[in-house]
Order: structure tokens, then C-alpha cells, then sequence
């Protein structure tokens, strides 16, 4: 199409697109293939879930919680369980914390191998995709031994964890493990150092560091441009400051960075996920006894907690009302800052064909933008 | 540099590395301001409000993260609910911009200063915000929708159990 | 411009082309069923003659799919309702709360979890007497 008169075209991406996991749409504004301003939709998956938990007890908002984030349900299920308890001054078990890391890095390891799919299938590299979700399913295979769920687990909750592991479970798991970590150099050969991906990724979608913390970018963004910033470090939760692990971090600030630091963070998954088998605790209720269903209330106060999830940190701001309901219940994912403030400036100048590519690298997930 | 916190304000430690300051609503600028330049807290990372019809008040609670990203500070203002306004922070954070786009659909909070607060994720939504606690949601739902028909034969339990009681009774008395 | 071939990320790719000589991962459903797994969330069952007829499943149920209905069969004399529950599988979202509260866990969850249906009307289900 000639454009020599410099007229902008207004496209729709999305809300369907090989992007993201979830409907979000970006309009465009095109200048040839070039991207001169672009805005962020979201409203295609609001379900209200924030007004919903206010007319819902405790124990049955806990299963709304895992529905905000599809890819990644677990780090929702930690955050709803640490506020709760952090209000109702429970103290749970050291066997139950250690039950929770180990489904966390589980999860996290799950979320990467679904985003690689993502990743490589917004450049077209098929195969990747195909491979990797299958190791994914192998982690949701044992998950689904562990909680009777493959996707939504629906099992750290308020007071501990709902069931107690099964026989021979950390042995699967060391042997998954063990499988996983060969796979990985398979996934270097054909993803990570693929010429293909790296000329694809390489001086894309470069984010600016001077503005990163400021910003409050989270995740691989910010570990993407040098910064070490890891929940798990910097306000450790549950037992992490007694595992030991790296935070991997890149200089390039751009996709193949983002893209480098992931792979980093399945190695250190994978090795928190051996420290956990080997000091697993034999001994400890998984469960605190709790109030009954409808006597179970939380005090007229508020708290706010964060989780380190595969994309970065996930906060809850939660306030009690003296009530068996809870008052308010804010989720704050990653992506509403990287889908909006980084993301529509990040795209101009851009070419149209890498949008999805820029767009999966920041690890947006729009199910938790609008609740 | 908490100790510059809990030298000019008063400071609250909620949980460990978690803390919280109250503040008048028309000071919010000012010491937002101030906390950015003067402390390590630079970053804004969430905006929560809370309703409290009660009191006829939201809560608005900023929570701010320090540069090394291991301590929370929750900035508490209340303002009332009839006349909500507060002052936009779009100068010191630009993520404020999405934050406040977003509570002012759900809680209808005018915040001065931002003209981007379009539709966020509501589409063509004339009803009052939907976050207030005088929407009620299952009203609205009965209003616009229909439940499926066949679930009409649910019995009380409570009413059943006394029913069969007084029955048996009068079968009892009858013999 | 200089020009720099990258050999290696151009060759490793093909590394992939070994796999059209391994056996394929997937399995040839439904004559290849997957193994089945101890305590997966499927359908529920429910043992009549443990039934109390409490409705604590009913209570806790934060999808109000369960009903407390009468039914023709014999129920477990203790059960002071007489009602027995039935779920509405369009709004279940199998957590299971129902049956952790059960207090003669009378209500449990089974292996199948395949239903396929043309009325949306049918999800009605009693689960079974087992």
C-alpha cells in the first residue's frame, strides 16, 4: 500500500491473537509496518470476581481466587492463603510451607514451559511449542495426583495445604526433574539458540532501565535489564530465604534477554524444587484447625501480600470487616502496569509482525487486568 | 531511611516490612512527594480501595514499594463517598494513569488532573459503578437475566426437617 | 554489513528431525485410555445409606449448584430431611468443598469425568448410590 503521504492506518490486534494467553486487543495506529501509537483494550474476560468474593465467605472465596490467572493459578491460591492467615494470625506448619514452595516452583516451571509454547509460536517456530507443552503436561500429571486437578489446584488454602502427599510423590518428582533438566539443552537447540528466534528477539523490544524500578516493573522485565529484583530474595515468604538459588538476570533489556532469564529461572526451579525433597519435613499437620464455615471471620483490618509468580510479583490487598465475608480483595498482576504503561510505549516504532512477540515476552496475562 | 518515615510521620509496622501511614486527603500530594524524594519508597505499585458505606467513606490505600523492592508502605486516605475526588498522582507515577482509569470506573472517584479516565473494562455502563457496596449485584442479575429452568423442586432443608417432625408426632398421637 | 554466520543456531534446529523415528508421545484415545489417577476431582457419589440429608454441601456450595430434593428411593433412616443432594453440573466447578464438609462423608468424588450431552437442560445429576 503506498503511504507517501504519511496517512496512519488504525488496525485492531486482537482480542484474538497468538500473543498473549486471554483476549486483549491493541489498536494500532500503522504508518506502513511501522507502529506509530498504539492503545490497550482490555474488558473482553471481566467476571467480576472482586465484587463476587464480597458476597462469599472465606472458604468459598478461595475458589474463585485460582480463576484470575489461567496459566498460572497457584501464586493466587499463596496470596489469598498468606493474607488470610496473615489477618486471621494463623501460623501454619513448617511440612506445609515446604508443600507450598514445592507446588509454586511446580507451577512455575509449568507457566514457563507455557510460555515458551507461546513465545516460540508468536514467531512461528511450531515444534517448540509442541515439545514443551507436552513437558508441561507431565508436570500436570503429578499435579493431578497431588490435588485431584490438573489446571486449577485448588489446594493451598487458608490454614496450610488440603491434602497430604501421596506415596512415592517426591520420588516421580525427582525423576521428572531429572527428565526435565536434559530436556532443557534440547530446548536450546532448537528455541534458545535457534538463529531464527535470535534474530527475531535480539535489540527487540528494548525497555528502558532508567525508568524499570520507577515504573514498577516487575519479573523478567526488570531482571531482563540487569536488576535483580526477586520476591522470592528481596520479602521472602513462606521458607525461601532458607533455599538456596540465583536470581539470573541479563543485560540486553530486550526479548531474547527476557527470554534468556526464563531459562535461567527454570534451572534455579528445578534446583529449589531438589532442595525441597531433600529437606522436606517427615512430620507436621498440612492443616491448622480452623473456624467452622460460617464462624470462620476476619478482624476489621487490612494487609497486603506479594508472591513471586513466573511473571513477577503478584500482590493482594485484602481488608476484613469483623464479617465471615471479606471486605475488599484487590488483585494487582503483573501485567496491568506492563500491559498499559510499558506496553503502549514499547510498541512504537515497532514493526506490526513483532507485537505478539514483544507482547508474550513481557508475560501479559489479561484475565488478571480486569478481574 | 524508614527511620526518615517514623521521624516526620506517624507509622504504623502492620506485618514484618510492612507498614502503614494515615494522612488527610489534601495533604496526599505533598507527602507522596516527599516520601519519593526523601525515602527509598519510589515506586507505586497498587491502589486499593475499599468501601466502607458504614462510615460513609473510601479508603484508598497507595502502596508504595522501595527501590530494592523488600518493603511495603500503604498510604491510607479517606475521602467521602458522596464527593469523591482526590487529586491525580499521574506526575509522580505514570502507572497511576491505569490504576486510577480503572477505580474510577469501578467506584466512580473523579481524580483532578487525569483525562484519561475512559472505560476501562465495562463496556457502555450506565448503571452506578459497580464496586460500591449499594450495587447489588444479585438484583441486577435478576433484573437482566433468567435462571434455567428444572431447579424449582430444591426443598428447605431446615422447613423439611420440621415438617417430617410434626408429621411423625401426629402419626404417633393418631395410634 | 558484515557477514557472520551463526552455524550453530542454524544447524542445532534440525536436531528435531530426530524425532520422526521415535515413538510418538500421544495416546490413540479412546481405544488407549490414560491411567487413571486415586482421588481425581471428577464426578461426585453419594452413599445413600450414610446420607444425613444436613445440607452442609449445600451451604458451603459458593456456585449454589446443589439442590436438596426428595426422591422415591429408600434413604438412611437417620436422615432427619428426608432430602438428598443433587447437583447442577452447569454451575459445579469441582473444588470439592462439598465433600470435605460432609459430616458422614457420605459425598465423594470418583474417577469419571466424561459427559457429553445436546440439552444443556440434562446437567442435572444425582450422584450415585456408591
Amino acid at each position: 500500500m503506498e503511504n507517501n503521504d504519511n496517512r496512519l492506518i488504525k488496525i485492531y490486534h486482537g482480542p484474538q491473537h497468538p500473543g498473549i494467553t486471554g483476549n486483549m486487543s491493541m489498536e494500532l495506529d500503522l504508518l506502513g509496518e511501522t507502529i506509530k501509537g498504539a492503545r490497550t483494550h482490555v474488558g473482553y474476560l471481566h467476571r467480576g470476581f472482586e465484587k463476587l468474593i464480597e458476597r462469599r465467605t472465606i472458604i468459598q472465596a478461595f475458589t474463585i481466587v485460582c480463576r484470575i490467572c489461567v496459566p498460572e493459578p497457584d501464586p493466587n491460591e499463596e496470596n489469598f492463603a498468606r493474607a488470610v492467615e496473615g489477618l486471621a494470625g494463623i501460623e501454619i506448619s513448617q511440612r506445609a510451607k515446604y508443600i507450598r514452595v514445592m507446588v509454586l516452583e511446580m507451577a512455575r516451571l509449568a507457566a514457563q514451559m507455557l510460555w515458551m509454547g507461546g513465545q516460540s509460536g508468536s514467531i512461528g517456530l511450531g515444534v517448540v511449542g509442541q515439545w514443551s507443552v507436552y513437558d508441561r503436561d507431565l508436570i500436570l500429571d503429578l499435579f493431578e495426583e497431588l490435588t485431584g486437578g490438573r489446571v486449577y489446584h485448588m489446594y493451598i488454602y487458608p490454614g496450610g495445604v488440603r491434602r497430604e502427599l501421596p506415596n512415592g510423590f517426591l520420588e516421580k518428582l525427582a525423576q521428572l526433574l531429572d527428565y526435565l533438566e536434559g530436556r532443557l539443552l534440547a530446548y536450546d537447540s532448537i528455541f534458545f539458540e535457534n538463529s531464527t528466534f535470535k534474530k527475531r528477539a535480539i535489540g527487540v523490544g528494548v525497555v528502558n532501565r532508567d525508568e524499570a524500578l520507577k515504573n514498577g516493573y516487575v519479573g523478567q522485565v526488570l531482571r531482563g535489564c540487569g536488576i535483580e529484583r526477586d520476591v522470592r530474595r528481596d520479602n521472602p515468604y513462606l521458607v525461601y530465604d532458607k533455599l538456596d538459588f540465583e536470581i539470573p538476570t541479563y543485560e540486553g533489556c530486550d526479548v531474547y534477554s527476557r527470554a534468556l532469564v526464563r531459562r535461567g529461572e527454570m534451572v534455579e526451579s528445578i534446583k529449589i524444587l531438589r532442595q525441597v525433597i531433600a529437606q522436606m519435613p517427615s512430620e507436621g499437620a498440612i492443616m491448622q484447625k480452623l473456624p467452622k464455615h460460617r464462624k470462620f471471620k476476619l478482624p476489621k483490618e487490612d494487609i497486603y501480600v506479594a508472591t513471586e509468580s513466573a511473571r513477577g510479583e503478584f500482590g493482594y490487598y485484602m481488608a476484613g470487616d469483623g464479617s465471615e465475608f471479606i471486605r475488599r480483595m484487590q488483585v494487582k498482576g503483573p501485567s496491568l502496569i506492563h500491559g498499559f504503561t510499558l506496553l503502549e510505549n514499547l510498541l512504537v516504532d515497532e514493526e506490526l509482525s513483532n507485537v505478539a512477540l514483544i507482547m508474550n515476552s513481557l508475560g501479559i496475562c489479561p484475565p488478571e487486568m480486569e478481574r | 531511611m524508614i527511620e526518615f518515615l517514623k521521624k516526620h510521620y506517624e507509622i504504623v509496622e502492620k506485618a514484618p516490612r510492612l507498614y502503614k501511614l494515615q494522612i488527610e486527603s489534601d495533604k496526599l500530594v505533598e507527602i507522596l512527594s516527599s516520601v519519593s524524594i526523601n525515602s527509598n519508597f519510589i515506586t507505586l505499585s497498587q491502589i486499593a480501595c475499599t468501601d466502607w458505606i458504614e462510615d460513609e467513606v473510601f479508603a484508598l490505600n497507595y502502596i508504595l514499594t522501595t527501590k530494592e523492592r523488600d518493603k511495603n508502605l500503604m498510604v491510607e486516605v479517606r475521602i467521602s463517598r458522596v464527593h469523591c475526588s482526590l487529586p491525580t498522582l499521574l506526575n509522580l507515577y505514570p502507572q497511576a494513569q491505569v490504576m486510577e482509569r480503572d477505580l474510577h470506573e469501578m467506584y466512580g472517584i473523579n481524580f483532578r488532573g487525569n483525562d484519561t479516565l475512559y472505560d476501562f473494562a465495562l463496556e457502555n455502563w450506565n448503571e452506578i459503578p459497580p464496586l460500591r457496596r449499594e450495587f447489588d449485584t444479585l438484583a441486577y442479575v435478576n433484573e437482566h437475566f433468567d435462571f434455567r429452568i428444572g431447579r424449582e423442586d430444591n426443598k428447605d432443608v431446615k422447613a423439611e426437617v420440621k415438617r417430617r417432625k410434626a408429621q411423625a408426632k401426629e402419626s404417633k398421637d393418631g395410634k | 554489513m558484515q557477514f557472520s554466520p551463526d552455524i550453530k543456531g542454524t544447524l542445532s534446529p534440525f536436531l528435531a528431525v530426530k524425532k520422526l523415528f521415535e515413538h510418538p508421545k500421544t495416546i490413540c484415545y479412546p481405544e488407549v485410555k490414560k491411567e487413571q489417577i486415586d482421588g481425581y476431582r471428577g464426578f461426585h457419589t453419594n452413599l445413600l445409606a450414610d446420607c444425613i440429608g444436613c445440607a452442609n454441601c449445600q451451604d458451603v456450595c459458593m456456585n449454589e449448584a446443589i439442590d436438596m430434593v426428595t426422591i422415591a428411593k429408600d434413604v438412611n433412616p437417620k436422615n432427619a430431611s428426608g432430602c438428598i443432594p443433587r447437583i447442577d453440573y452447569g454451575r459445579c466447578c469441582w473444588c470439592s468443598l462439598c465433600t470435605d464438609v460432609c459430616p458422614p462423608n457420605s459425598l465423594k468424588l470418583e474417577n469419571e469425568c466424561i459427559w457429553a450431552d445436546d440439552k444443556a437442560d440434562n446437567f442435572l445429576y444425582f450422584p450415585k448410590d456408591k
